[in-house]
């Protein structure tokens, strides 16, 4: 095709989602006080601050243990409280075990949950009970069921129903056929979806922890705010290095669970 | 028939059930080791549940009057969104290009997508917390920095993904094309982007799914927007204000989904 | 020693699934249900083992000690636990593809005893290990011992009929429904699969539905034909070729053909 072919009718018709796309950009670009002067200055200041950011406060390493493994602890309670909670959530919001008045109570709750980030939920919590890791607990928690329990009551409802209809003939009650059919199906689902749910938590347990949940992310927090940023740096270092190790770790669980 | 075989000893009913309880009671001591560890009583929260029911009884009702009365309260909304939206747009841009320049079949030199390949690693394992802290400092408190920092977690959450894809793209149409004397570009232009335009806009709905929720989240931080309207009634404790906002996100949330949701059928109906 | 009164089941919107099927099945029988896809032959098992609500009839069935057990009532409603007392004496071997697929072979043929066991203690223990060498003994006559502890799903077809047997077996009952059980099943896994049942059928009688006359013929000692909900034959397996065409083409519409098939059954 060359220039001279080009013809302005062949795009015609996208010419009124293109005017509402270029508005709606521009519209954002304005919202979020986009501004490339502001863009150009942060660009320059951050080379300036590489400076003060680096070499790393090496020695703040030891200081950082600490803050690092109540991050890790954290996400494994959590993680598996979330999904001790999520069976629960699961039956009930499954269409083929649980009447409808409680399917869609359940299914209300795990929207909800999921729906909100855990962020938003710890914000709540905190208000409660103060700042610490009680909060961050229950928030991962939560955050957990609303995912866990959503993927394990969709996993429940797609189970074969002549599978359930076999064992419902023998003469097993409802709960035993949830006991030796249900359950066998989908727990190994769990699992997996509990390991790669633990790999989020711990990502997202450093957002809570500068809130206030504590751990490694308020350490982050703290040391910017006393614009220790070479401390800061050694922070980001061991953040890394968690998330690392976590995903390596549920790696290599994943390959011996399944 | 009379004479019974032995059942074999891994599934046989008491092993496994010891095994099984073995592995229930570990996992429990471990979780109410960790609880110790962290100092968190779980029972405390029955026994002193009078927090949570004080916090109940100063919530209610939300305070819906917010909305008329509070006029920044629209425009923080819609904050939350346009950061979502323009941190989606632009990081995917970015991410297809830089996509392009990591993927074998595409890239220029070996060692620009080497180099590329690890700076996506980085980005995907930089939590966003991080990013936007520093940006914070960067180019100062405000929307804008939560924008950046939406955008750089969108390069490092679907660079790699994209750039796997193009990879995987059938090079057969690509030849053909070049066999007709078609030069580079326009063979990324008409054979690789086409192959790989479906999951590319699928994965940019998904993005702004979650870039919605980390709008929110970031402008706790002082990213602006919604967020920062519910972290400041928190702080101030005005929990009234707060259920509000909270409703508001939840509400929010929601409408985007079926937005989207709504699009993503449009657009991919009319290219069926 | 199972007796069907008058079986019927219409749907709301007028169409009848089943009509009026009544038949005996007697110890020692070994009874084919025949007919197209849709005559109603799984529906008539639904209905014995009480896994679908019908509009009207009565099922009753009784073993050696003459205690009699009903899945459907002529009043109508069953209570779920006469159900389940009733469903825990009849074996039903389902299409092998109904079966538990993460769970270990001998899982799912113990599962054949949970009517038996008291709920709780099957929550919180499971079997015991009495129950599961007499799962290993039910294995084995259906030749699966080796694969007790192989996960069912990697099974094939051919093994997992022959698991979906042993859970029959296991559960000990007055009475196996079989459901087609060969249908999906090469010949040759066929023919061991109803190699297999023949001898269970001297125990206790069976009932089962069918697609292969020639098979049937061959094993059963009856066969019921149905069309359209109706029984149209009801006697001796050595059915002639023009009988099978009938039975599976149709034929039957006309009410002569229906009268020269009960004609033959009776001679």
């Amino acid at each position: 095709m060359t220039w001279s072919e080009f013809s302005f009718e062949r795009y015609r018709r996208y010419l009124p989602a293109a005017a509402i796309f270029i508005v709606a950009v521009a519209a954002s670009a304005y919202l979020s006080e986009v501004s490339l002067t502001d863009l150009r200055r942060g660009i320059l200041k951050g080379l300036s601050l590489l400076t003060l950011f680096f070499p790393p406060d090496w020695s703040a390493c030891k200081d950082m243990l600490q803050p690092a493994l109540v991050t890790l602890v954290i996400c494994l309670v959590a993680t598996p409280i979330g999904a001790a909670f999520s069976i629960v959530f699961g039956l009930a919001a499954a269409r083929n075990i649980a009447p409808e008045w409680l399917r869609l109570t359940a299914r209300t709750v795990i929207a909800v949950e999921r729906g909100l980030p855990e962020i938003v939920i710890l914000l709540v919590l905190v208000a409660a009970f103060g700042l610490g890791p009680f909060a961050g607990v229950m928030a991962l928690a939560i955050g957990s069921i609303g995912m866990l329990g959503k993927l394990l009551a969709d996993a429940i409802e797609e189970i074969d129903p002549r599978v359930l209809d076999a064992v419902a003939a023998v003469g097993a009650t409802p709960w035993q056929v949830i006991r030796h059919a249900v359950l066998p199906e989908v727990l190994p689902a769990l699992v997996a979806n509990s390991i790669f749910r633990f790999e989020v938590n711990v990502r997202a347990s450093v957002l809570l922890g500068a809130v206030g949940a504590g751990g490694i992310g308020y350490e982050l927090d703290a040391a910017i705010n006393q614009l220790e940023y070479s401390r800061a740096t050694m922070a980001v270092l061991m953040i890394l290095l968690l998330v690392f190790l976590s995903e390596r770790a549920s790696d290599w669980v994943r390959s011996k669970v399944l | 028939m009379s004479a019974s075989l032995a059942v074999p000893s891994n599934v046989l009913p008491s092993v496994r059930f010891r095994r099984r309880m073995a592995l229930l009671v570990v996992c429990c001591a471990s979780v109410a080791a960790f609880l110790i560890y962290l100092k968190v009583d779980p029972i405390e929260f029955f026994r002193d549940f009078h927090f949570v029911s004080d916090l109940i009884k100063q919530m209610m009702p939300p305070d819906l009057r917010l909305l008329w009365v509070k006029h920044g309260l629209w425009t923080s909304l819609l904050q939350t969104v346009a950061m979502a939206f323009f941190g989606t747009l632009i990081g995917s841009i970015i991410a297809v290009i830089l996509a392009l320049f990591a993927a074998g079949n595409t890239s220029p030199s070996w060692a620009l997508r080497l180099g590329v390949r690890t700076l996506l690693a980085v980005e995907r394992s930089t939590p966003n917390i991080v990013v936007l802290l520093v940006l914070l400092i960067a180019v100062g408190i405000g929307p804008f920095a939560a924008t950046l920092s939406l955008c750089i977690g969108t390069v490092g959450m679907f660079g790699k993904l994209f750039a796997d894809a193009i990879e995987q793209v059938d090079p057969l149409p690509g030849e053909a094309l070049i066999a007709a004397g078609a030069s580079r570009l326009q063979v990324i232009r008409y054979a690789t982007l086409p192959q790989v335009a479906p999951s590319v806009v699928a994965n940019v709905f998904y993005a702004f799914d979650v870039n919605l929720r980390l709008a929110v989240a970031l402008g706790i931080f002082g990213g602006g927007g919604i967020g920062f309207e519910l972290h400041l009634a928190q702080s101030v404790l005005r929990y009234k204000d707060m259920l509000a906002c909270v409703i508001l996100i939840l509400v929010l949330i929601n409408v985007m989904e079926r937005i989207a949701d709504a699009l993503r059928r449009r657009l991919f109906l009319q290219e069926v | 020693m199972l007796e069907v009164k008058g079986l019927s089941k219409r749907l709301p919107t007028g169409k009848t699934i089943l009509n009026d099927i009544s038949f005996r099945v007697d110890k020692g029988e070994f009874v084919a249900l025949l007919g197209a896809s849709g005559a109603g032959k799984s529906m008539t098992m639904r209905a014995i083992a009480g896994l679908t609500s019908v509009t009207a009839g009565e099922v009753v069935f009784s073993g050696e000690s003459g205690k009699c057990y009903t899945t459907i009532t002529a009043s109508g409603k069953t209570s779920g636990k006469d159900l389940r007392r009733a469903r825990r004496n009849i074996g039903v071997i389902f299409q092998g593809s109904n079966l538990v697929k993460r769970l270990p072979v001998l899982d799912n043929v113990m599962i054949g005893r949970l009517g038996r066991i008291h709920p709780l203690r099957s929550w919180l223990y499971g079997f015991t290990d009495q129950e599961a060498s007499e799962a290993m003994a039910a294995l084995e006559r259906v030749g699966m011992a080796g694969f007790a502890s192989r996960r069912t799903g990697s099974l094939s077809g051919g093994e997992v009929q022959r698991v979906a047997i042993a859970r029959a077996i296991f559960q000990r009952p007055l009475l196996y429904l079989a459901d087609e059980p060969v249908s999906s099943l090469d010949p040759k896994n066929a023919e061991a699969i109803m190699q297999l049942m023949q001898p269970l059928a001297r125990e206790h009688p069976i009932l089962g539905a069918f697609h292969q006359p020639g098979m049937v013929m061959h094993y059963c000692t009856r066969v019921i034909a149905l069309h359209k909900g109706s029984i149209i034959y009801n006697g001796a397996p050595n059915l002639s070729a023009k009988q099978l065409d009938e039975i599976y083409c149709g034929q039957a519409d006309r009410p002569e053909a229906t009268q020269e098939l009960t004609a033959a059954a009776e001679s």
